[in-house]
């Protein structure tokens, strides 16, 4: 079992400010995790993972010369809606997205087998239009 | 991997080499307006390069420049860079076509033929010589703005070639802050060459730097037109900062994922 | 090979070119141009102003031949002249085509003279969207 799990997001920024959408192939998300993981290249990657292992999320933009940042990564509870407790910090100040590393550890009390789905906000540049968001990736533990 | 900051150099040539200066004549700007950088658009353009380190001082980011320089008033540089060979060689077929045409009609009034031979001059246009330096624009027809051949050079009508790039210099590579190179590249917008340069963002501080920058003139010379190099010099800086890196989840150190525990129990 | 005769009339110059530098992705996340959009021509010399801003204030006469070009900040982004909206008694730009490629820019002559401040719109295609913005702040040309 490898210590990392690294899940890159790729963006076409100029796709998905366009189509003022992350679905229609502006978004693709994969991992190179050891187990089985599902929706390699698509907003629907299901990554597994086992307890201790460390994930962590980069954002790349296709076009180098576009900027793209992860806002916020929020894991969502069993009911549509967010649960509460789970929100990470806001992130007030937009400016310094480029300071967070998106990482952390896969904790023992996961429970298995059930895909924990997360919401993950992009922010591309600013403005009223330059917040995207997707709720269908999730991490499964094994 | 952090966003590659390019930045772009408008050049007014028409202008520059009438004032032989491109103060006044060359505007600047960058990607880099969200992080920071001042008086986009203008020539006095301070890029901002914003490094990261880790908590335990190393530096988290490379920071990435590209420099693209663009002619204001020419054919735009989406216009495929074979383009002014390719307009010169369907000049010429066409040119060819018309001789043909007016070889085998039959016997024509005089003043008809020249008419029709001075039109197809016209439309061939005058090949222009170069110099050694400026090999890459010899045998090449002169077009204007809009894409057609030009006949008569004395007009000024032609579109004038990109700038290009020469050096880089001044203090940000004298201290060591900026590592410029030319590099080679398939994308035709930059035409094969481009400078791009990494920063050392571990030295906060503003930094000047110098371009020179080569401009064609078309010129006469004994009765054939050249394009002849003109040199000249423009300046701008960075500004360099620096700030550490934290978990996006925790603001602080690495934790456990914010999963609650036993949300799907 | 004969000598040309030296013209009297002032002759048809270069025209003058019009440049739109647009933030492509700020315009885009922004859905505007404000503040993601510099104008510049080549008619410094002739007395335009206004250089780099939204405002750029074009000096022409009548018989002036305007051309309109855009340029993306970002190099690879795609961003098109849909329209141009100006009073048709002073101009009337039509749409052309660099020929053998698909690259367009737009082009029209000035009609009078003595025009004190024309303002004019552009629309703009950015990316894959299909609706065009429209310029806030508006250039102009100046007689």
């Amino acid at each position: 079992m490898k210590p990392q799990v690294n899940i890159a997001v790729v963006v076409d920024v100029i796709g998905a400010l366009s189509d003022k959408s992350l679905l229609n192939g502006n978004l693709c998300m994969m991992d190179d995790g050891t187990f089985d993981s599902t929706g390699q290249g698509t907003p629907e990657l299901c990554t597994v993972v086992a307890p201790g292992q460390v994930v962590q999320w980069s954002a790349l933009a296709v076009d180098l010369q576009t900027p793209v940042e992860i806002k916020s990564i929020t894991f969502l509870g069993p009911g549509d809606g967010e649960d509460a407790g789970a929100r990470g910090e806001d992130s007030g100040d937009g400016d310094h997205l480029d300071l967070n590393v998106w990482t952390g550890v896969v904790p023992p009390f996961m429970a298995p087998g059930v895909p924990h789905k997360y919401r993950l906000e992009l922010q591309m540049y600013e403005g009223e239009h330059s917040v995207l968001r997707i709720d269908s990736p999730a991490l499964m533990r094994l | 991997m952090t966003q590659q900051l390019a930045i772009i150099v408008l050049v007014d040539v028409g202008n520059a080499l009438a004032s032989r200066t491109l103060d006044g004549n060359t505007y600047l700007f960058d990607n880099m307006k969200l992080h920071g950088s001042q008086n986009e658009g203008a020539g006095d353009l301070v890029t901002a390069v914003n490094g990261s380190y880790w908590s335990d001082g190393s530096q988290a980011s490379e920071q990435v420049l590209n420099w693209l320089p663009y002619s204001l008033g020419s054919i735009p540089p989406t216009v495929p860079r074979g383009y002014q060979a390719a307009r010169g060689r369907e000049a010429d077929r066409q040119a060819l076509a018309e001789l043909t045409a007016l070889a085998n009609r039959p016997a024509a009034i005089s003043g008809e033929a020249e008419a029709a031979l001075t039109r197809i001059q016209q439309s061939v246009g005058t090949r222009v010589r170069t110099t050694a330096r400026t090999r890459a624009l010899s045998g090449q027809q002169v077009l204007d703005v809009t894409g057609k051949v030009v006949a008569d050079h004395s007009q000024g009508a032609h579109s004038y070639p990109t700038p290009i790039i020469t050096d880089i210099f001044g203090e940000a590579v004298d201290e060591k802050v900026m590592y410029p190179a030319e590099y080679g590249s398939p994308d035709l917008v930059t035409d094969g060459w481009y400078w791009s340069a990494t920063v050392d963002t571990s030295r906060p501080g503003t930094f000047s730097y110098t371009m020179r920058i080569q401009l064609h003139e078309l010129l006469q010379r004994a009765d054939e037109w050249t394009w002849e190099p003109v040199n000249l010099t423009c300046e701008s800086k960075l500004c360099i900062t620096m700030e550490p890196r934290r978990n996006g989840f925790t603001k602080a150190g690495m934790g456990y994922l914010p999963i609650v525990p036993g949300a799907f129990a | 090979m004969t000598t040309k005769p030296r013209q009297q009339k002032a002759t048809p110059k270069r025209p003058i070119s019009i440049t739109a530098v647009v933030d492509c992705v700020g315009a885009l996340a922004a859905q505007s141009t404000h503040g993601n959009l510099y104008l510049y021509d080549t008619n410094k010399a002739g007395g335009s102003a206004g250089f780099g801003t939204e405002e750029l204030k074009t000096k022409v006469k009548a018989g002036d031949q305007l051309l309109w070009g855009v340029l993306a900040l970002e190099c690879e982004a795609f961003v098109a002249i849909e329209d141009i909206v100006i009073d048709k008694e002073v101009c009337e730009p039509v749409r052309k085509v660099y020929p053998g490629t698909d690259v367009a820019y737009w082009i029209g002559t000035v009609k009078k003279d003595d025009v004190a401040v024309v303002p004019y719109q552009i629309k703009f295609r950015l990316g894959t969207q299909v609706e065009p913005i429209t310029t806030t702040l508006s250039p102009a040309l100046v007689g």
